[in-house]
């Protein structure tokens, strides 16, 4: 191994720093130190003379590790390293200290204490940088092609920005058609235009201009040259990494060849059988071959396979002027290697028969939402006339029931968010149809919060509609008369009402759609407690998921409206080209690694990595052996906290890195106060520090700062240590309980810190000696605060006496 | 619609009192929505009870009017709005724990006293009498075993129930 | 032989003599033994429940304590008792804290509870132990002509999630043991809708207007009798005739029959075993139409 020869940069930032600390003591102090090859002192380091100081030293081979300690490390940090990096200094060779908001700011009121921190926070670094190893870059593969899974808006608009850019697009979609909900639900509000309006795709040169947009069928959004859409398709396995997915479809047969079908419905009117049209709220029935409604793609009928007699009757085969129609089709299967999968699944309406005090299902003339969108449709079951389905004649007094089954504790908690807009939207289409039709709504609350929502909702009250603020009990259906009698309270009026009406129409809950389970499980991606697939984070992380290379857009993730839909999927395509943009994974492998000879097979690290980076690998005929895939590791450390014979460690955080850190923290005391040791995560933990720092809280000098990935890193033995190595107490900082960026980290962190107290106690050492705190960023003032209280603490506990073996 | 003065009745910590009790947990996931009010066989009927109306009174902490109202002693516990409610609130179950606080501060409506009284005397809320209980064996009924009234007596005395009678006798 | 602990409340004993009587003398042709056991008390039902919560829990599982030393499963007749003792059953089953602290108080009276027996109703036992099928056989008269207005009440049903009897908006169990004497259950308006029984003694006029819809609706609908389950109910609905005759001046005269009964009859039990005469409402009606 070559000699390793430290520079140490020291930035006063503008003298600033030397009227607190005493520089000329620190370079002095710095210089003896052992490895220190180089000191020089500067204003700034990270730009400028300075930072080129720090590169003409890595060039000339004076040095070959870097300790800096500047200002607002992260922002410097940044740039010296990029800066190293191209002197031919490996990055992680460099350890960078912020003296100002450490130590210099915090302890502005006791200069010479905070002189001798900064000795041991430089002592720290120093220590560290003689231990630190380069770290690798690698690249893995990112394929430039796309799965999509699902064809409706969300998957169509996702689907044309990525093909206009040039990936492989593969739309996948289990209906024989495309459209999803959309097709279905004739127009979108606020505007009331068209559900199958989208943007045209920019190939479209020829035909389009820059504002045009047309329904999906005539867009030319199916002819963009590298979009392959599969319908009657689902996926059935998925294997492989982020950037590297080898995905099973299986393709249903059609019975009609996609290529010779010309569309003449001559089929259907041969085909003897009539079974109830699903698609049409059974408001009508189909034909065994059929295509829902004229505008469809591909415009290709399908065979239900399960209503059709086959060759028993094949009367559609004969008449075919084509030839088209191929009943002896196979399920086929087909693999694609794809780069990075989208989610657009979509959401289903809720089925409210469980809701039995409504009797949907056994009274007709009671209806959902999307079956009254396919009434009013002009393409529907009924032409576009509204009719009470018992008895088919027109409906003039309807009402209509919001959050059946939504807000409800019994069946979905949540609010769907989008039933109050639909149901008024029907109301006012009905009131268009018919001015004389007596339309009313029983709602718990309007929510209309989107733009030009409210004006909605205006012109809603404006045509009449009636509203009535409570939530019916019941639903009945009165013989005499014929007509269904909604029981509910108007708050407003304090009266009971019993309403009647020709057609209720249910605003039933938006739920996750059917099959979501198991398609997680085939992804391997996680659902969030309403059983819709987890956006990582709504804020931060949009579409992604847990799993780079796996993102979700539109209703699957929550029902949504078309605009937010529109975003949703826009972004989510622009996440994935940037993630296959260079068309490779580039990553630093500050990774966790497992030492085989001592991995016990204990299977704890697997199921505790949150990304799933963690697989058991045959060792021999009985053992597995933990693996980590350095694609999926974030760096995050949890492994290493928990396995329980530390045959796993992190590459940027070797323990015995740590244990110098640790020591060289607690070497020097300069103060007559207790020393504590501060351990804190690289998130919310450190944070706290620096913006207390930062707003120049003063808390005592004797607490020093060792940062860690997460806190979830840290074992019961580390505690231990820190006492042994000279702390009188020790704080534990991290983000927020159930807000930890690595998700368990800090919640296990919690675990180990009762279970230290207790050993602690056994040890005849105080429990309170050991605290963990919980705070984020903006939270500055409260750490100065926990930072002085546990100096006050340890002070009135006297001093730790360890028994020395 | 009677005025009222623009007095300040809450009791804020009224609700919290409710929901520490047995029967009263649930009682601040109301929203008010009105499922319970149109379940309501008795609000149907006559104004004075409103099941959404007490509830909401209750979380205003309009503890004087509710207590000692006629309201809270209206609900017939048919259970039809707990059934009903989409946020499980224990709509009856809470009309039962606001009942309770009324009677430990010594609202108690004469019939209450006497299932009371009933009980502690004989171990049960309706009396047998000897009547009855002679002609049991001209039915084919066979005799009547005792209630087992001292045990009874010490479960009143464990959970203060004797005492809550006291006060409404010293009252 | 299947045993019970026969659970008799107060009202049955006090009032309804003859609900005792058609229960005793079913249950034992069909099979089912009724063991009486000592020192029962009242089960708590809402009158004391509006008093105290914590107390008549307590009595609740005290009685269910009896029936845990005896090694027995609890029958009730009366719903209340059921809707009480099984609530409080299932309540101390489920929940540990509440579990202890009323154990806390049944230590007092020495007893704890357990949790190892369960609270049924006599509907249950006839449709578990005896059975829809052998309950048919079991049945010597024609009762093909009766038209039975099934209520149940309200405390057989409510709070389903812990009484779990049956289905709270589509019950059928009543109706199909109706059915299973060879009876017609009809439908008729508001069938599951409270008596209003539990206010009477409070609010006498709210508690008579809504009896009175009860008999107007079952009346409406053709029935010839009002089957009942619970003696406040038959209560309500039985001598509330008599009130509403002389507060509406309306007469219905419809007679009103606890479960127990018409199955007595239904079994070939002979009416006058039955002290019947004990009813506000004739019921000669009724028993015309049974051969």
């Amino acid at each position: 191994m070559e000699e390793v020869k430290i520079g140490v940069f020291l930035s006063d930032c503008g003298k600033q720093l030397s009227e607190i600390l005493d520089f000329d003591a620190l370079t002095d102090y710095v210089k003896k130190v052992s490895g220190v090859a180089l000191v020089a002192r500067d204003s700034e380091f990270w730009r400028g003379s300075g930072l080129q100081a720090i590169v003409d030293a890595v060039k000339d081979g004076k040095i070959n590790r870097v300790v800096v300690a500047e200002n607002l490390p992260k922002l410097s940090e940044v740039k010296i390293v990029q800066a190293v990096e191209k002197a031919g200094l490996n990055p992680y060779l460099v350890a960078v200290l912020d003296l100002k908001d450490h130590c210099a700011w915090p302890h502005r009121d006791k200069p010479l204490e905070a002189t001798e921190k900064a000795k041991a926070m430089l002592l720290a670094a120093i220590e560290r940088a003689k231990l630190l190893e380069p770290i690798e870059k690698l690249q893995f593969p990112a394929l430039k092609s796309v799965l999509i899974i699902g064809g409706g808006i969300a998957g169509i608009q996702a689907a044309e920005d990525l093909a206009d850019l040039g990936f492989k697009v593969h739309l996948v979609e289990k209906a024989p058609f495309l459209g999803g909900l959309a097709a279905r639900a004739g127009r979108f509000f606020p505007t009331d235009d068209c559900s199958i309006c989208i943007q045209s795709p920019a190939s479209d040169v020829k035909t389009v201009t820059h504002t045009s947009r047309k329904c999906v069928y005539r867009s030319g959004f199916t002819e963009i040259p590298n979009l392959n859409i599969l319908t009657n398709s689902k996926i059935v396995g998925v294997e492989g990494v982020p950037g590297n997915y080898k995905v099973t479809i299986e393709k249903k047969p059609r019975y009609v060849n996609e290529l010779k079908c010309v569309g003449c419905d001559l089929c259907t009117t041969v085909c003897p059988v009539e079974v109830p049209d699903e698609y049409n709220a059974k408001l009508k029935t189909r034909k065994a071959i059929y295509m829902n409604i004229p505008n469809v793609y591909p415009p290709v009928y399908v065979i239900d396979e399960s209503a059709c007699k086959f060759e028993d009757c094949a009367k559609c085969v004969e008449v075919c002027p084509t030839k088209a129609i191929e009943l002896n089709q196979k399920s086929k299967k087909t693999t694609l290697n794809v780069g990075s999968i989208i989610v657009a699944t979509g959401f289903q309406e809720y089925d409210p028969s469980v809701i039995k005090e409504y009797h949907y299902g056994e009274y007709p003339d009671i209806i959902t939402n999307l079956e009254f969108a396919r009434m009013i449709d002009g393409f529907g079951p009924t032409n576009g006339t509204i009719i009470r389905p018992s008895n088919r004649k027109p409906a003039k007094r309807i009402v209509m029931i919001q959050c059946v089954g939504s807000r409800d504790r019994r069946w979905n908690p949540w609010c769907s968010s989008i039933c109050c807009m639909i149901s008024l939207k029907h109301a006012m289409l009905i009131k268009s149809a018919y001015p004389d039709a007596d339309v009313t709504i029983c709602y718990i609350d309007v929510r209309t919060t989107g733009r030009e929502h409210e004006y909605y909702y205006e012109k809603a009250r404006e045509m009449g509609i009636k509203f009535v603020k409570g939530r019916p009990t019941e639903i009945v259906h009165d013989p005499e008369v014929d007509l269904l009698i909604v029981d509910v309270e108007d708050q407003i009026s304090r009266k009971f009402l019993e309403l009647e009406a020709d057609l209720v129409v249910l605003a039933p809950a938006m739920v996750p759609a059917e099959g979501t389970k198991e398609l997680a499980e085939i992804l391997g991606i996680e659902l969030d407690e309403d059983g819709f697939f987890k956006e990582y984070n709504a804020k931060l992380r949009p579409t992604e998921t847990k799993l780079r290379g796996v993102f979700l857009c539109g209703g699957a993730t929550f029902p949504k409206d078309a605009p937010t839909t529109s975003l949703h999927a826009h972004s989510a395509a622009i996440k994935t080209a940037k993630f296959l943009n260079t068309g490779k994974i580039v990553k630093d492998q500050k990774t966790a690694v497992v030492n085989e000879e001592y991995c016990g097979d204990c299977e704890f690290c697997p199921v505790t990595c949150p990304y799933g980076a963690i697989t058991l690998e045959p060792k021999d005929e009985e053992h597995f052996v933990a693996k980590v895939s350095d694609l999926l590791c974030e760096g995050c450390g949890i492994c290493v906290g928990t396995c329980p014979v530390n045959a796993i460690e992190l590459r940027h955080f070797r323990p015995n890195q740590i244990q110098a850190q640790m020591a060289a923290l607690m070497s020097i005391n300069g103060a007559s106060k207790p020393l504590v040791l501060a351990v804190c995560c690289s998130e919310c933990g450190g944070t706290v520090v620096d913006s207390s720092g930062m707003a120049k809280m003063q808390y005592p000098a004797n607490v020093r700062v060792m940062k860690v990935p997460c806190t979830g890193f840290l074992q019961v033995h580390q505690f231990l240590r820190a006492f042994e190595a000279g702390a009188q107490g020790v704080m534990v900082v991290g983000c927020k309980s159930d807000g930890c960026h690595y998700e368990v980290g800090v919640k296990k962190t919690e675990k180990k810190v009762e279970l230290a107290k207790t050993l602690l106690k056994e040890y005849g050492i105080e429990p309170e000696r050991l605290e963990i705190f919980n705070m984020v960023y903006i939270e500055g003032d409260k750490f100065a605060e926990a930072a002085r209280m546990m100096t006050e603490k340890l002070e009135k506990l006297g001093p730790l006496q360890l028994m020395k073996t | 619609m009677e005025q009222r003065k623009a007095e300040n009745t809450n009791d804020l910590a009224f609700s919290k009192e409710i929901s520490s009790r047995l029967g009263g947990e649930t009682v601040t996931l109301c929203y008010q929505c009105g499922t319970c009010a149109s379940s309501c066989p008795v609000a149907r009927i006559t104004e004075k009870f409103n099941p959404r109306e007490v509830i909401k009174m209750s979380l205003w902490g309009e503890k004087k009017e509710i207590l000692s109202g006629d309201a809270i002693w209206l609900c017939c516990s048919c259970y039809n709005c707990q059934e009903r409610c989409p946020q499980r609130v224990e709509i009856a179950d809470v009309i039962y724990a606001l009942r309770n606080i009324a009677i430990k501060e010594g609202n108690v409506p004469n019939i209450y006293s006497e299932f009371a009284a009933g009980l502690l005397n004989e171990g049960r809320i309706v009396p047998i009498s000897k009547f009855l209980e002679k002609k049991r064996p001209e039915v084919g009924l066979p005799p009547l075993k005792p209630a087992g009234v001292d045990a009874l007596r010490k479960i009143l005395s464990a959970t203060g129930f004797d005492k809550l009678q006291k006060k409404e006798e010293a009252s | 032989m299947t045993s019970y602990a026969l659970f008799l409340g107060c009202t049955i004993p006090a009032r309804q003599p003859f609900y005792e009587v058609s229960a005793r003398k079913s249950l034992a042709k069909l099979g089912i033994e009724l063991v009486d056991l000592e020192n029962m008390t009242c089960c708590a039902p809402p009158p004391l429940q509006s008093i105290d919560l914590e107390t008549s829990l307590s009595i609740a599982a005290y009685n269910i304590c009896l029936a845990e030393e005896a090694d027995l499963n609890i029958v009730t007749l009366c719903t209340g008792c059921f809707e009480s003792l099984a609530m409080a059953n299932a309540t101390l089953k489920e929940n540990e804290k509440l579990r202890a602290r009323v154990n806390k108080i049944l230590s007092n009276a020495g007893k704890e509870f357990k949790g190892n027996k369960e609270v049924k109703h006599y509907l249950q036992v006839l449709m578990n132990d005896v059975g829809l099928d052998r309950l048919k056989k079991s049945v010597s008269k024609d009762l093909s002509k009766l038209k039975v207005a099934s209520f149940s009440g309200c405390h057989l049903l409510r709070p389903s999630a812990l009484l779990k009897f049956d289905d709270p908006e589509r019950p059928h169990i009543f109706d199909d043991l109706i059915g299973a004497l060879g009876a017609e259950s009809i439908w008729y308006r508001n069938k599951l809708k409270c008596c209003g029984g539990l206010l009477r003694g409070y609010a006498d006029d709210v508690a008579l207007a809504i009896a009175r819809e009860k008999i107007v609706n079952t009346t409406k609908a053709g029935a010839d009798c009002i089957s009942t389950l619970c003696p406040f109910c038959f209560l309500t609905l039985d001598l509330g005739q008599m009130l509403i005759k002389s507060t509406f001046h309306e007469e219905y005269n419809i007679p009103v029959l606890h479960y127990a009964e018409l199955l007595s009859l239904g079994l070939g039990i002979e009416s006058k075993e039955l002290v019947l005469d004990f009813h506000k409402i004739r019921v000669d009606n009724v028993l015309n139409k049974i051969s």
